[in-house]
């Protein structure tokens, strides 16, 4: 597997009855940066969708999923359960597998029949990492990893978990 | 799913609906899909008969049901009480994320489909919904229900009724002590089974 | 499998950086000037002037603009061939929709038209390799607007914005001087600045900037004059 030429950093994580998900919002080539205004962080009703990756991808690939997730929402008149939408990223981006979208998405939603949070993250081709604590992904992730490791505990409460990524 | 009508358009249908529920549904999503879902898609492979050339309409009524995950009606009455201040919940009249339970569609050969609490298709079904307007009642046992249709059917059809003619379907929550096994984490039981003959009878002698 | 991604893609995907893009293979496509600045109530877009081939000019008045419609502008730089082909498909589609509709797409809506289209050409046979600053007005919000978009579709809406070596020498100038509610004559400052510097630093001549003004009266071109020489120290 290739892996995606990374750019953007993106965090999720678990507290207690709680989710969090943090990303940089600079859009740059190398070194020079072009804009300090790009989001990689796309809401999906109760989920939260990070893409890193290849501007062009975040872009298309999270147009394609307000796509889906409204076409969803019209279907079966309710919001998708955060682990109902990793299933269809999941088949989503493996459908792509022999010329992928260079992301590596990162998902953050509670359920709302079971109340519990859920995180989990992607490579390029769908393969889902489910966790239990933390995802990170992006050129960051190395560097994000270390912090997360350092610092993550259970139940955290919601603010000592976002506070974790200032 | 059982039908009334044609029995060799009964068995593609089956067909169509199996495949859907997969390719449609399962192989994107990783879950089955929701009842009035898998209606919606057998509705529409119904009513595309009626609306392409070449071909004839599915000669078949259904009745479809189901069981889905979510709160189910007595859940959430009860959810209602404790919480009767509170702001207003998604209720699950509203078909909203948490509508669960099981549930009863009807599908027409024209494609349109519709929601029952109870219902009969076939030769004598207006006799046997007048019957079954009577007799049902919300909140009913499933030994009840078994009962009450066993006597709606045999108010209305001809011939004689015994565990080879008759066939009981029940689509309700996981089994899990059908399973043959204890002790597995995550393992759910069966949410449809089929009473076999000799059940049947034992039901029948019960009328 | 890979023959079938597109070059750009398929060549070192390693190389891109996220958020952004890599290197083109035309010549002299880097040398080509895109500018854009918002204000107040305009946006500047401003093209260096100079068409060229290898190593040659081959006009020294060449319009790299096209009006999309009353209110928006699209600047282009990139491959011969697929700048002007591109853009006059943008161009059509757009006119044709206020045509059909009575009324012009919103300056965000094509943007993220124009973006979708070479998105969409990014992963076909043939890709096109153009650059473009989409400068408009936007008449509902009353604002000026400007976007970036570069050849591999990456789109990012922008107070100021260059592409091609314009960007390294005019960034820093404007990170420095740009505000968002400068009046057009300290617009028009900031620009000159930027083109002189563009003729101090970079090493090829590129026949002087065409510049348009996008407010919510329209688009118009602005007189600009670059005969005069800029000390090089």
């Amino acid at each position: 597997m290739i892996p995606p030429p990374d750019g953007g950093a993106c965090v999720a994580m678990v507290g207690k009855d709680c989710v969090a998900i943090a990303c940089d919002l600079r859009l740059g080539m190398q070194a020079l940066t072009v804009s300090n205004n790009f989001p990689k962080i796309f809401s999906y009703g109760d989920v939260h969708l990070g893409l890193t990756g290849l501007a062009t991808d975040v872009s298309t690939v999270s147009d394609l999923f307000r796509y889906k997730v409204n076409m969803y929402r019209l279907r079966e008149e309710r919001n998708i359960s955060p682990q109902t939408m990793a299933n269809l990223v999941s088949s989503s981006l493996y459908e792509r597998r022999f010329g992928p979208y260079f992301v590596s998405p990162v998902i953050a939603g509670i359920n709302q029949t079971s109340g519990k949070p859920f995180i989990c993250g992607f490579d390029s081709i769908g393969c889902i990492d489910f966790a239990k604590d933390f995802i990170v992904s992006g050129t960051a992730s190395d560097q994000l990893f270390g912090t997360c490791e350092g610092l993550w505990e259970p139940d955290l409460v919601s603010c000592a978990c976002s506070g974790d990524m200032g | 799913m059982v039908y009334s009508g044609m029995g060799p358009d009964y068995r593609v249908l089956v067909d169509k609906a199996r495949k859907v529920s997969h390719t449609g549904y399962k192989r994107v999503y990783n879950e089955y899909p929701p009842t009035r879902i898998l209606v919606q898609d057998v509705a529409r492979v119904m009513q595309e008969a009626t609306q392409s050339g070449g071909v004839r309409p599915y000669g078949v009524s259904l009745l479809i049901a189901g069981w889905d995950d979510g709160i189910e009606p007595e859940a959430e009455g009860k959810d209602q009480e404790e919480h009767d201040e509170e702001k207003k919940k998604i209720s699950g009249k509203t078909g909203g994320i948490l509508k669960g339970g099981p549930s009863l569609y009807q599908v027409d050969p024209s494609g349109s489909y519709f929601p029952w609490k109870a219902t009969a298709i076939g030769k004598s079904a207006t006799s046997a919904k007048t019957f079954l307007e009577k007799r049902y009642t919300e909140g009913l046992e499933l030994e009840d229900a078994i009962h009450i249709a066993l006597l709606t059917l045999k108010e209305t059809i001809e011939g004689e009724m015994n565990g080879d003619t008759v066939e009981i379907g029940i689509v309700g929550p996981p089994e899990d002590r059908l399973l043959g096994f204890e002790g597995v984490e995550g393992a759910q039981g069966p949410r449809f089974r089929k009473l076999s003959p000799q059940e049947v009878e034992d039901y029948l002698t019960n009328l | 499998m890979s023959s079938e991604w597109p070059d750009t893609l398929a060549a070192a995907p390693g190389q891109y950086a996220a958020c952004g893009r890599g290197e083109e293979h035309g010549l002299g496509v880097h040398w080509e000037v895109l500018l854009g600045i918002t204000g107040k109530d305009f946006t500047i877009i401003a093209a260096s002037k100079a068409a060229m081939r290898g190593a040659t000019v081959l006009k020294a008045s060449d319009d790299k603009t096209r009006a999309l419609n009353s209110h928006s502008l699209m600047a282009f730089s990139g491959e011969a061939g697929d700048t002007v082909q591109f853009a006059e498909f943008i161009q059509a589609n757009i006119q044709l929709y206020s045509m059909r509709n009575s009324m012009e797409l919103s300056p965000s809506a094509t943007a993220n038209f124009v973006r979708g289209e070479l998105a969409s050409a990014l992963r076909s046979r043939r890709p096109y390799t153009v650059n473009l600053l989409l400068g408009g007005y936007d008449e509902i919000a009353d604002k000026p607007t400007l976007y970036w978009i570069d050849y591999l579709a990456s789109l990012a809406p922008v107070p100021y914005a260059a592409h091609g070596y314009a960007q390294y020498y005019c960034l820093s100038l404007l990170d420095k001087h740009h505000h968002p509610d400068i009046d057009f004559a300290q617009g028009m400052k900031i620009l000159r600045m930027c083109s002189e510097e563009l003729k101090r630093r970079l090493p090829i001549d590129f026949k002087g900037l065409m510049v348009k003004i996008i407010t919510k009266d329209g688009i118009r071109e602005e007189e600009y004059a670059d005969d005069q020489n800029v000390a090089v120290p």
